[in-house]
């Protein structure tokens, strides 16, 4: 891709770059502001996670140690584990089964079944939070009336039991149902109809095909799926801060809400909070890049 | 002869089932929308009545009044209407600006250090919002933006995953395009705006519509930044301040909510078909 140009043939190093002004003018506001708004709030963080708050004292990884041994924070990452098993479980399942059925009807009513899916995606976690709370109502919304219509006590849900996890989930999987399923359902359209005829003149059924054909065949898709479901959770913020505020006893916490809150809890050692918030950073680094090398690795071997 | 009829019969009724299913998931995913509607036009005493009905049985204006007349922590909701309307179209504007520029030096322009520079340009993508929250606020201070306009649109004009996209947009299009605009000696950036931009609708819209609606639905950056300018008050903000001093009469956060839907709304209906397409495009790639 790089080396369009060099391929062709030999030019003169001059040549090659005679455009190379207009291209470096061209770059420039992008190049300084990912600089100014990116790359210099990351070298201030990454500083800062190693000082000391009050003296500035250079005191290298003892933030870090601070923030690990933070109970409310390691149950904030251990919130994550759950809450992405749950999402991946209930988004990516759903929305390829969804993708299947979207597939087997005819293309108008699909259409128009897409669209309306989508909606739900244009919506803010503030939006959504107030939409759920409002049909949760504890003292007269829409669950509350049904249950005592069906004669069962009502329910707190953003309090009672494990209530809570599901308040936060159940907007968070709404938001991005139908994105996951368009996108599953395009890669679904992706797979070449040849590999199913195949599939079938081995007699294969409906679960032997997903599971030999569409599964393997659309395997980039879902690590792609993936890290978005991971990474959006371990950042969800905005919805738990709205409906539970992460609670109870931090049991819908997120790290990033945790974070959140310290930035504006003076109590807090700032440093120690970013040094949590650059650890976050590494987890989604460090996922991203084994992603990218199991996509990548595979393309080789094609 | 006979067993075929009884299977296309079979599989018609397989199709109405699927379809069946489909309509009802969609339903259900639009349900809660459709809830909130008639509830924006319900008193006070009906909002939260059990039993609850979908319909409101004395249907007022009273919460949509309320909305409009309200005094929200010094400034008004049409005020912050207009104000996130504005950020919202200069976001686009600027960052689509920038990004393109950007993306076509990148795929069709040879320079020195490219393979250095791309990963830099890309890198910002995995930095977590949180993780530069407060030094960024630190950085905007020291710029003097904090409680100016330029505050809410301009730190997140550059944005990787857009050069990305674009980038890999104008890699698609066959080179032969600007040969001829080369030779009547076009510079590269009037090749840019007179060939490639008007051939990038379809990812300007997708990215335009993108942009918009984060400006639309931001919520934390805002609340950092502009505290005590009330003027530039962004309309989430506005739904959260209501959403706590209206605890109590809630039907009127219940309106405003339902009001912030009708830009999105509005946008989404007219590139709706360009959306989804767009959906297929950036997801499977």
């Amino acid at each position: 891709m790089l080396s369009n140009y060099s391929d062709k043939s030999k030019k003169p190093r001059l040549f090659k770059y005679r455009n190379a002004k207009s291209a470096f003018a061209m770059m420039a506001p992008a190049v300084l502001l990912l600089l100014i708004f990116a790359y210099i709030p990351l070298a201030m963080a990454i500083v800062r996670s190693f000082q000391n708050y009050t003296t500035g004292e250079f005191v290298w990884f003892e933030n870090y140690d601070y923030i690990v041994k933070t109970p409310s924070f390691t149950k904030a990452f251990g919130n994550v584990i759950l809450f992405t098993a749950i999402i991946v479980v209930a988004q990516m399942v759903l929305s390829f089964f969804f993708a299947h059925v979207l597939k087997a009807i005819n293309a108008k009513v699909a259409n128009a079944v897409k669209i309306l899916l989508y909606v739900p995606c244009l919506i803010s976690g503030v939006v959504a939070s107030i939409i759920f709370m409002f049909i949760l109502n504890y003292g007269g919304g829409l669950i509350t009336s049904i249950l005592i219509g069906l004669d069962i006590d009502p329910i707190a849900f953003a309090t009672e039991g494990y209530w809570p996890i599901a308040c936060v989930i159940v907007p968070t999987w709404w938001l991005g149902f139908g994105y996951n399923t368009l996108v599953m359902y395009a890669g679904l359209l992706n797979v070449p109809k040849s590999y199913y005829e195949a599939a079938q003149i081995d007699g294969a059924g409906f679960f032997k095909q997903m599971i030999y054909v569409t599964i393997p065949y659309m395997k980039n898709i879902f690590i792609l799926s993936l890290i978005n479901l991971i990474t959006g959770s371990l950042q969800m913020l905005d919805i738990p801060y709205m409906i539970t505020g992460g609670g109870p006893l931090d049991m819908t916490m997120t790290p990033s809400l945790y974070l959140f809150n310290s930035f504006r809890d003076v109590n807090r050692p700032q440093n120690v909070t970013i040094a949590g918030s650059i650890l976050i950073m590494i987890v989604i680094v460090t996922i991203n890049i084994i992603a990218f090398k199991c996509i990548h690795s595979e393309k080789m071997e094609d | 002869m006979k067993r075929s009829i009884a299977n296309k019969t079979k599989k018609k009724i397989k199709k109405a089932i699927l379809i069946a299913i489909a309509v009802l998931v969609a339903l259900i995913v639009f349900f809660p929308i459709i809830w909130i509607i008639p509830a924006a036009f319900k008193g006070k005493s009906e909002l939260f009545s059990v039993p609850n009905t979908f319909f409101p049985q004395n249907f007022t204006w009273q919460n949509f009044e309320k909305v409009f007349s309200a005094d929200i922590n010094g400034t008004t909701f049409l005020q912050s209407i207009f104000i996130t309307l504005a950020v919202a179209v200069l976001s686009v504007i600027g960052s689509l600006f920038v990004n393109m520029l950007c993306a076509y030096a990148l795929a069709r322009i040879e320079f020195p250090f490219k393979k250095f520079l791309w990963p830099l340009l890309l890198f910002p993508m995995f930095i977590p919002g949180i993780t530069i929250m407060l030094t960024s606020i630190r950085v905007v201070n020291m710029l003097n933006m904090v409680d100016t306009i330029f505050v809410l649109f301009v730190p997140g004009m550059a944005n990787a995953y857009q050069i990305f996209f674009f980038r890999q947009f104008y890699l698609n299009i066959p080179r032969n395009i600007e040969e001829a605009a080369e030779i009547d000696g076009c510079s590269n950036i009037g090749i840019f705006f007179k060939i490639y931009v008007p051939l990038s609708v379809t990812p300007m819209v997708i990215n335009g519509v993108g942009i918009f609606m984060g400006a639309w639905n931001s919520f934390i950056w805002p609340t950092l930044t502009v505290m005590e300018n009330a003027g530039l008050t962004q309309i989430m903000q506005i739904i959260r301040m209501l959403n706590v001093s209206y605890a109590g009469d809630y039907g009127v956060v219940i309106a405003a909510t339902l009001i912030s839907l009708i830009v999105p709304m509005v946008l989404y209906a007219i590139f709706q078909k360009r959306i989804v397409e767009g959906i297929a495009l950036t997801g499977t790639k």
